[in-house]
């Protein structure tokens, strides 16, 4: 069976948050959540200092400690990998959201679909879809499951104007993540946290 | 390359530690009548103390469920929050709070009603079961925090052995000054003052040791450990949980061995509870989690 993941090359990114606008736009995601977004550090002393980028999303762990603080079962696996959340089954508490060691759970407050990023209530893109939101539920990145379902891939990924995001099944030995992986190195954030992550990092 | 000394970012776009925002004042409050109401109920019943039974109990079905229930994003789906407890801490709390309503509302029907309403052994297996339900409900918190990796400052065998003691020191504080305030006079008044101070002594020590390995522990630990012990949150660990939960509650309860009185009896508990909330909303308030470092970002 798949393992769905992506690859990201430190080296190619260079900040410029084109994923995450693009998984706003395709996610349709109310205002102060977003599933992707890119941190950034500022290193060393003046005058030699740089800004550094770290593109950050769901990691879609093998042993997501998400799944296992859900007390309804809202949060499954499927079977190639991808966490979601059942947003008729979640009942809010949150816990979710504190077991994950990545911070990128989000929660719909109350009163945040009723007002789009224009003061002129919600566009006719965010009424359709925020539809696809409940008040008092967790929301996460999906990996864009409707588009991979569909033989696509992900908004952040295909928008990325560096083809720094590389996404594909991690299962094969020899596919070409797992090449990339090993050739370079690749390494997973937080690897204490003994997650599993389906999200590595390339920076050599 | 140097880098600057991690601080805690201000937003989900910068780097740092990032503060733990979910749980609120809701759940503190609702971990803190789960803590005491539990053990006033247990030390009440083996001690035949009707009222203290009564009162245990309202805290935790009333109190604590009334708490959870306003937190929920989705109230109305709260019975769903029991589905999982072959891997979920908060869905095992759920099943035993739901054993100790159901045995602690027989329990108080027997006492206030008929005590003889039962065979002995299904009134022994009531007893049982609000017992160990009741004691679960002490500590599982505990659990619930310390499951994750994700919070370092949380996630150490110490965090539920701490919570069951501050519970046990709650329960103890408040069974006592109640009988005090109904002068009931009776045995079980005398031990608990005199286990008073070892309890307290014993929840100091623990706390201490707690700091002591926070503040050997990884990087986002260490930095809630120095905001506890010097930063900005120094002066509600030291006013509130050190100086008023423990030491002065030590030494009044010191003072009432020798001079007992009722309004005494209110300072000491206001002084515990106040030290207990205060320390369950404070472990909330500063868990940070870990930067998400990168080499190039200097880790």
């Amino acid at each position: 069976m798949a393992r769905l993941g992506m690859v990201i090359d430190l080296k190619r990114c260079i900040g410029c948050n084109a994923c995450t606008l693009a998984c706003k736009q395709e996610n349709g995601t109310p205002e102060g959540v977003h599933y992707a977004r890119v941190i950034t550090r500022e290193v060393g002393t003046y005058p030699k200092t740089k800004r550094t980028f770290l593109p950050v999303l769901c990691n879609h762990c093998d042993d997501p400690p998400c799944a296992h603080a859900c007390p309804s079962g809202a949060t499954w696996v499927r079977d190639d990998g991808l966490v979601m959340v059942d947003r008729e089954k979640c009942i809010g508490c949150r816990a979710c959201a504190v077991a994950c060691p990545y911070m990128n759970r989000h929660f719909i407050e109350k009163g945040l679909l009723e007002h789009g990023y224009s003061a002129d209530g919600l566009s006719p893109y965010e009424a359709i879809k925020f539809a696809e939101f409940d008040e008092g539920t967790m929301t996460k990145c999906t990996l864009c499951a409707h588009r991979v379902d569909q033989g696509l891939e992900p908004a952040c990924v295909i928008t990325c104007p560096t083809d720094a995001r590389i996404f594909g099944d991690l299962e094969p030995a020899e596919g070409k993540l797992q090449k990339l992986i090993q050739e370079r190195k690749g390494w997973t954030l937080l690897p204490e946290c003994s997650t599993k992550p389906s999200v590595f990092y390339l920076d050599e | 390359m140097t880098t600057q000394p991690i601080s805690i970012a201000q937003h989900r776009f910068g780097f740092g530690y990032y503060r733990q925002v979910w749980w609120n004042w809701l759940i503190g409050t609702a971990f803190f009548c789960g803590g005491i109401g539990a053990s006033l109920f247990i030390l009440s019943l083996l001690t035949r103390y009707r009222f203290g039974m009564l009162l245990g109990y309202l805290i935790v079905v009333v109190g604590k469920n009334s708490a959870h229930l306003m937190y929920l994003g989705r109230p109305e789906r709260f019975w769903r929050a029991a589905m999982r407890p072959d891997r979920s801490w908060i869905a095992r709390g759920i099943w035993a709070t739901g054993l100790f309503a159901i045995s602690g509302f027989v329990l108080l029907l027997l006492e206030f009603v008929n005590p003889q309403a039962l065979p002995d052994g299904m009134n022994l297996a009531a007893r049982a079961v609000a017992i160990m339900s009741g004691l679960f409900i002490m500590f599982y918190d505990g659990f619930v925090m310390n499951h994750s990796t994700a919070i370092p400052f949380w996630n150490t065998k110490l965090l539920p052995l701490l919570i069951l003691m501050y519970a046990t020191l709650g329960g103890t504080t408040l069974s006592l000054t109640l009988r005090m305030l109904q002068s009931y006079a009776t045995p079980e008044v005398k031990w608990m003052e005199q286990a008073e101070p070892y309890l307290l002594l014993a929840n100091f020590a623990l706390l201490a040791i707690y700091l002591l390995r926070m503040s050997r522990w990884s990087p986002a630990a260490r930095e809630t450990a120095r905001m506890w012990l010097k930063g900005s949150y120094a002066r509600i660990f030291f006013g509130l949980i050190v100086a008023v939960g423990l030491l002065a509650t030590l030494a009044l309860s010191l003072v009432q061995q020798q001079a007992q009185g009722r309004g005494l009896a209110l300072i000491i508990a206001g002084c515990e509870l106040t030290g207990d909330f205060s320390l369950l909303m404070l472990m909330l308030k500063s868990g940070l989690f870990a930067p998400q470092t990168a080499p190039a970002f200097g880790r």
